[in-house]
């Protein structure tokens, strides 16, 4: 299993465990936050959890364009990591306090750097594997 | 060999995710920094496309890669029953799309949802069989 594949179960599982946690702080009733925390945990289900393990899966399991027998992460692997992960970190500590501090330009700069980081996430996702989902291995200058 | 109906589901479902992920962005900058009210009209293009278009479509991809092949006869069993199971999902899903932004909504809803149903039961039948261990029906496989 190549390292980044690691790092993307192993995240994926802490995301997992965060987001079955604060479901269950959102029903505590003495620390009811209603809707707060609601996309919260929606997307580290989604996006922390289900769609990191199928990344990590997927960089792991579909046949590599080109062929290296060090099977070493490439730069598209390791950004697409490092990008998602961040993206979601600074979601998560600034989403629930946008209501509060809305029109504060710290938590605009946060929420916008996160956003981008997550779409250049998936974008850097798709620019790897998109070549891994094809017939069979064409020849590549590598492999021929 | 990856088969041409799971290259279809996969390529679909990592074009969704760019489009659910990318109008995500919107919705979540939406929430500091006001872009345009009616953005939020997006919202349920966001979670329809990230359920169905990008995971469920995504596993139903690999699964029909990845799961024992027959050892006689087709592979993969009817892969005409596996390309139809694709176009009607796809169909039924980009209708549901189409019917968040018309006035014909429940009635697109409904045919579109009735796809999607089509889509996912042919799948299911195209890979119920496939469920199995070759040493528990070696004699059917053989």
């Amino acid at each position: 299993m190549p390292k980044v594949t690691r790092w993307f179960i192993k995240a994926g599982m802490l995301y997992f465990l965060l987001g079955v946690i604060l479901a269950f702080i959102s029903e505590l009733p003495l620390l009811n936050t209603g809707a707060l925390l609601l996309p919260v945990y929606w997307h580290m289900l989604v996006i922390g959890w289900l769609t990191q393990i199928i990344m990590g899966v997927s960089i792991w399991m579909f046949p590599r364009k080109w062929r290296d027998k060090k099977k070493r992460e490439s730069v598209l692997c390791l950004l697409t990591f490092w990008l998602l992960n961040a993206g979601l970190i600074l979601r998560f500590f600034a989403e629930p306090f946008i209501p509060f501090f809305r029109d504060y330009l710290a938590i605009q700069f946060v929420i916008i750097i996160s956003a981008l980081f997550q779409v250049a996430a998936i974008s850097t996702y798709i620019a790897e594997i998109w070549p891994r989902v094809q017939p069979r291995n064409r020849k590549t200058p590598a492999s021929a | 060999m990856m088969p041409k109906p799971s290259i279809w589901m996969l390529r679909l479902a990592l074009v969704y995710l760019l489009i659910s992920v990318s109008v995500g962005g919107l919705l979540l900058i939406q929430k500091t920094v006001n872009l345009h009210p009616m953005l939020w009209s997006l919202l349920p293009i966001h979670f329809e496309l990230a359920i169905w278009g990008w995971l469920v479509q995504f596993v139903m991809g690999t699964a029909y890669w990845m799961f024992p092949r027959f050892l006689k006869g087709p592979k993969r069993g009817n892969e005409k029953f596996a390309i139809i199971s694709v176009v009607s999902f796809n169909a039924g899903l980009l209708f549901l799309m189409a019917g968040y932004f018309t006035e014909v909504h429940s009635s697109l809803r409904l045919s579109s949802r009735f796809l999607m149903l089509f889509g996912v039961t042919l799948f299911v039948a195209v890979m119920w069989n496939r469920v199995l261990s070759y040493r528990q029906v070696p004699h059917e496989h053989s």
